[in-house]
């Protein structure tokens, strides 16, 4: 229905939603459905349909394996659902910050799919490796945001393209909404998440890792890219990333021996392809980048699926326990053949305009960018075509159980479309070039069609062949190589920094955990020590002048002062007495105090309540020191504790009284002019028929409030009640 | 007079953290007595005007007390009030609970508990379980390959 939707919408042209948000932050609710959108869209939604087909048949296997139930299936499809409706989201908004509520709905969305095994301790830290990778930098993604939008006061993107101009904020803001989004696409050196996300069931990797969730990541490049266009250093770094994945990519695929494994260094290196041309830019590289991600997908999708069919088929996860299955399975083996050779951008397949665009684009930037773009499609062709004759040719093995057609059949599809966007590209292309529009911020002209002369591209390709299947021929020699450096990059790469810092986090959690919750004082000390700290800190940076005013002290204001003034006194005598008792009259003696300066501040409701409490403050002391045997009190009367803690405690208090001095005076020397707030009220209580405010304000103006400090109390009384009522011994 | 009313907060705040760091649990109780008192009185001593009660009818010509801040500081005595009722019934449930109302010989009794039941099963260790699993990752990688 979303697939309808999204076809029919790019079709008459796009539209949009713009809905009002949260007002007060200039928040709006805007979608967009423009070409990048439709790309976008019709991928997740297309394939989607085809993985949830595939899925209603692989994930009742993949359960019974396992001994599951089968109502497990539904958790998988409802996570499979949000993430498909915030990938739509994630792809029509044109507000940045509703573009980061979906980009962390997809995120979570993939925890829960890559941790569907949960039994799997494997798959549990998998999926939470892809948590932390993409959503930490999705927070550095929100800052970046923000900084913009502290800049340009907006968060429109179609606004922000209009206003934004070259600057350090901007290009800091935008480097840091670009590291969030490579970090999503896996690239270098974020790219270890993705091969350890393979313990997802299959659907998911074919979902997820070709045509939705890596690709959100070039999506967010391509989205804001006229922004990142601002800065020339940006666009470069895009392209070193962009080979550095390509080139890591393309060797540990080539060393890689797991199905899945393989086609996860496969994706990073495709988009490493993608990266490259977002870096490279302009008219051409949008072009080649949008139908890049168009072709890849298709493929890739359909070869995930293959990896599944052939281990559910064989039971092999691997290429080394698998081979010959051509002949029992012709229909995959054509199939999955057409996607291998769409990535490996054979001629008559989707893929060969991919790199015919690349080709092009790469030409237009450099001899060299020329240069690294064969190699890649090199490595590319190399451990493809390893990918296909791994399993479909060689010695035949086991005869393969038989599966479900609908295993094969969406590959098929996926397939057909490769082939004939091969032979009819105009669609397609299409679909590319609107894209590609909206990417660079300008029309552009996407041609895609075969030349039978010797332009460079059609060279280019050529070579990339030939030097593929060079590679593909010295494998052998090149396995020992190969897996040292496969081996280098688990001990000694990002992964390694990856789970030395969540280990670090872990143990400071610890240490923290233990300081904190030694006893209550440790607790209440963990609170207000820092807390004092960066309150001192926010005195001691706050410019002094006029901030402190003494305030004068008229004749009538005497009472009040030496109501104060007991308080303040009978305050620090409570810490004195020994005695619970007198502890507990000290206490009253504070409270009446207190009620007296209410009472003389004008307050009589106020002072009225805080008598009435005290009293029964008073009488619930004794009370309670009633019901405990008396010894105990005197036990702890007696007892003396430590000097040095005495000394240390008198500390503490004395300089957070002091602190809470300087920042109450602060606060009291600026008070807001108000002429008349008070009258306002009176002539408020008034019409609500009321003569003491007070109590108009608690009883009319802020009911809700006190029914709920109402429940408050009654829920505390029962509480108590229940307390004191319990004779039992725990 | 802002002067004054912010040292009696002060002393009001400076005393209920020295309580409050005491072992002895009705001493924790009275420290947030008082540091709630302490709240009490900065909201009513914030308030933008002083004078009169503001009850009709007024005086006129002479100024009227700030009514908003009056019924928040009820607010906060009455919750105030319910809070410390419950902390004086739980410091009576722990007395119950563990014969003493100190806290120092409370953690001791726990840490004596612990001990007792640490030799009947081995304890949790987060950071081993993460590094084991971390070493695990790496041979499934290195067994798939």
């Amino acid at each position: 229905m979303a697939l309808a939707a999204f076809v029919a919408g790019w079709l008459t042209g796009g539209g949009g939603i713009d809905l009002a948000w949260a007002p007060t932050w200039d928040l709006r609710l805007a979608f967009e459905l423009d070409g990048l959108a439709a790309l976008y869209g019709i991928l997740a939604a297309g394939i989607g349909v085809l993985v949830f087909v595939y899925a209603s048949a692989y994930v009742p296997r993949h359960l019974a394996h396992q001994g599951r139930p089968r109502r497990e299936e539904a958790r998988l499809h409802a996570a499979m659902v949000l993430f498909l409706i915030s990938m739509l989201g994630l792809t029509t908004a044109q507000d940045l910050i509703l573009l980061f509520v979906f980009w962390d709905l997809t995120a979570v969305a993939s925890w829960l799919l890559i941790g569907f095994d949960r039994h799997d301790r494997e798959a549990r830290l998998s999926a939470l490796m892809a948590l932390m990778v993409t959503a930490v930098s999705a927070v550095l993604m929100l800052v970046g945001i923000l900084m913009l939008r502290v800049e340009y006061a907006t968060t429109q993107l179609p606004e922000l393209f209009a206003v934004a101009r070259q600057s350090t904020t901007v290009t800091v803001a935008v480097a840091l909404i670009v590291v969030a989004a490579l970090a999503k696409s896996a690239q270098v050196p974020f790219h270890f998440w993705l091969p350890r996300a393979m313990a997802a069931p299959t659907p998911v990797s074919a979902y997820l890792h070709s045509a939705a969730m890596v690709a959100a990541g070039v999506f967010l490049l391509s989205r804001i890219h006229p922004l990142i266009a601002l800065d020339g250093a940006l666009l470069d770094a895009l392209v070193v990333v962009g080979f550095a994945s390509m080139a890591v990519g393309g060797v540990l695929a080539l060393a890689a021996d797991g199905l899945k494994r393989l086609l996860a260094y496969s994706t990073i290196s495709q988009y490493g392809y993608v990266v490259t041309m977002l870096g490279v830019g302009g008219t051409a590289g949008a072009a080649a980048a949008c139908f890049y991600v168009l072709a890849h997908a298709l493929a890739k999708s359909a070869l995930f699926m293959t990896a599944g069919a052939v281990t559910e088929a064989t039971g092999a996860t691997a290429l080394s326990g698998l081979g010959g299955l051509g002949r029992r399975m012709p229909l995959l083996a054509a199939a999955s053949g057409a996607a291998v050779a769409a990535i490996a951008a054979l001629p008559l397949t989707i893929g060969f305009f991919k790199d015919e665009l690349f080709f092009k684009a790469a030409l237009e930037h450099g001899s060299l960018t020329a240069a690294l773009a064969v190699a890649g499609a090199a490595l590319t062709f190399a451990y493809m075509a390893r990918f296909w004759s791994g399993i479909f040719l060689g010695s035949p093995r086991d005869a393969p159980q038989p599966i479900e057609r609908r295993l094969v059949w969406p590959v098929a599809l996926l397939a057909l479309a490769a082939v004939g966007g091969g032979i009819v590209v105009a669609p397609f292309a299409a679909l590319a070039q609107d894209a590609a529009a909206v990417t660079s911020g300008a029309a552009v002209k996407l041609e895609a069609a075969y030349h039978l002369d010797a332009r460079s591209e059609n060279l280019m390709a050529l070579a990339a062949y030939a030097l593929g299947a060079f590679v593909l021929v010295v494998r052998g020699v090149l396995s020992k190589p190969l897996a040292i450096v496969e081996w280098v990059g688990t001990h000694f790469g990002p992964e390694r920094a990856y789970s030395a810092s969540l280990r670090g986090l872990n143990r400071l959690s610890n240490q923290l955990h233990d300081i904190e919750v030694r006893d209550l004082r440790t607790r209440v000390a963990a609170v207000i020590v820092p807390g004092a700290a960066l309150v001192a800190v926010g005195v001691v940076l706050t410019p002094t002048e006029g901030a402190y005013r003494v305030g004068q002290i008229v004749a009538a204001d005497t009472p009040l002062v030496a109501a104060l003034a007991v308080c303040a006194l009978a305050a620090v005598a409570v810490t004195a007495p020994r005695n619970h008792l007198a502890l507990a009259l000290m206490l009253s003696a504070v409270g009446f105090a207190l009620a007296t300066a209410y009472s003389l501040l004008g307050a009589p409701d106020v002072a009225l309540v805080a008598v009435l409490i005290e009293t029964i403050f008073a009488l619930l002391f004794v009370g309670v020191f009633a019901l405990l045997p008396a010894d105990v009190l005197r036990r702890e009367a007696r007892l003396r504790p430590h000097r040095s803690r005495q000394v240390r405690d008198a500390g503490i208090a004395i300089v957070s009284g002091v602190v809470t001095t300087l920042v109450v005076w602060a606060a009291f020397s600026r008070p807001v002019p108000s002429a008349g707030m008070a009258e306002r009220h009176l002539t408020l209580a008034e019409d609500a028929h009321g003569k003491d405010v007070v109590t108009v304000i608690l009883a009319d103006f802020r009911g809700l409030d006190t029914l709920v400090e109402i429940t408050v109390v009654g829920v505390a009384m029962i509480g108590v009640t229940a307390l004191l009522a319990s004779r039992r011994r725990v | 007079m802002n002067l004054a009313f912010a040292v009696v907060v002060g002393a009001l705040f400076g005393s209920g953290v020295y309580l409050l760091l005491k072992p002895d649990l009705f001493r924790v109780v009275a420290g947030l007595v008082l540091v709630s008192n302490a709240a009490n009185l900065t909201l009513m001593a914030s308030g933008l005007t002083r004078g009169q009660a503001p009850v009709q009818p007024t005086q006129p010509g002479a100024a009227v007390a700030d009514p908003l801040v009056q019924a928040m500081t009820l607010t906060a005595l009455v919750i105030g009030f319910a809070v410390t009722a419950l902390l004086l019934g739980l410091s009576v449930g722990v007395y119950r609970a563990r014969h003493s109302v100190d806290l120092d010989e409370i953690s001791r009794q726990q840490a004596a508990d612990a001990v007792l039941r640490e030799g009947r099963e081995a304890p949790h260790d987060e950071e081993h379980e993460l590094r084991e699993a971390h070493e695990e990752a790496i041979a499934y990688d290195e067994a798939t390959r």
